[in-house]
């Protein structure tokens, strides 16, 4: 099993990704143009992905991966 | 009623918050409220605020502001401001036959099933062309204007159903609807932009 402080340390990775994804999704609403759509998809769209997969990395057991 | 952009930025601001609480105190994930609240802010606020987003992002992308904000586009915003009636983009525009804020989209999206859809995917053309590909010289409708967008509104209109012009000929109203004829057709609504001639006409101020 992966210990207590790896999987916090994951949580904090997908949470600090998550943030910076929500951010560049922020500052892209606040500007009407084809390259804010394109910020948000590209830059945030990756990021939020990112985020997501680490955060769901952080739930699988040490063992799954090893079998 | 809540604008959609205010409830956004609300759930933006939320997940934030949670998210930097999770942050700070991961060790908060140890207790089963701690867990469903990670699975919260780190899976189901994230998708969301992408969803109500994307959709967000989408609706934009109906106003005209939006069409116009490419520099290529410049001439077109300009037509919808010439003082001629013949001009067909501007007459519609500066009378509201079209909401003059989503004026581009109402007239250049299809009127069938799926047909925003397929208007996005459009516009998910231009912005490729416009930031990865090669810009045609003068740009031009990637098909034939069909009359199925004219007709949307203009079907079953007195004046367009009982027009003197429009009746001359018994076989001209039967042949547009069939999208057989033009409605862009030369001697009837062949203006439509004319953006070659922009630089050379008169133009309506908008009132104040």
């Amino acid at each position: 099993m992966p210990n207590g402080s790896s999987i916090e340390r994951r949580l904090q990775l997908s949470g600090i990704l998550l943030v910076l994804a929500l951010v560049v999704e922020a500052m892209s609403l606040a500007w009407v143009h084809p390259a804010a759509f394109l910020f948000f998809l590209v830059a945030g769209g990756v990021l939020m992905a990112a985020g997501i997969l680490v955060y769901l990395y952080s739930l699988l057991p040490a063992g799954s991966s090893s079998n | 009623m809540i604008d959609p952009a205010t409830i956004l930025f609300t759930l933006i601001g939320l997940a934030i918050i949670l998210i930097a609480l999770l942050v700070i105190w991961p060790s908060i994930t140890a207790t089963r409220g701690g867990k469903i609240l990670a699975f919260l802010a780190l899976f189901i606020l994230p998708v969301l605020c992408a969803a109500v987003g994307a959709a967000e992002h989408l609706e934009r992308s109906k106003q005209t502001h939006f069409c116009l904000s490419c520099h290529i586009m410049e001439p077109y915003g300009k037509s919808l401001y010439v003082d001629d009636p013949t001009y067909l983009a501007a007459a519609h525009f500066q009378n509201h036959r079209v909401p003059p804020d989503q004026a581009c989209y109402t007239c250049h999206t299809d009127y069938v099933l799926y047909g925003g859809f397929k208007a996005k995917l459009r516009g998910l053309r231009h912005v490729y062309v416009q930031y990865l590909g090669t810009l045609a010289k003068p740009i031009h409708l990637y098909s034939p204007y069909n009359n199925r967008e004219c007709l949307h509104c203009h079907a079953g209109a007195r004046s367009f159903e009982e027009g003197a012009v429009h009746n001359t000929d018994p076989q001209l109203l039967p042949a547009v609807k069939a999208n057989k004829l033009s409605c862009l057709s030369g001697g009837c609504h062949e203006i439509a932009h004319n953006v070659a001639q922009v630089d050379h006409v008169k133009f309506w101020k908008r009132p104040e």
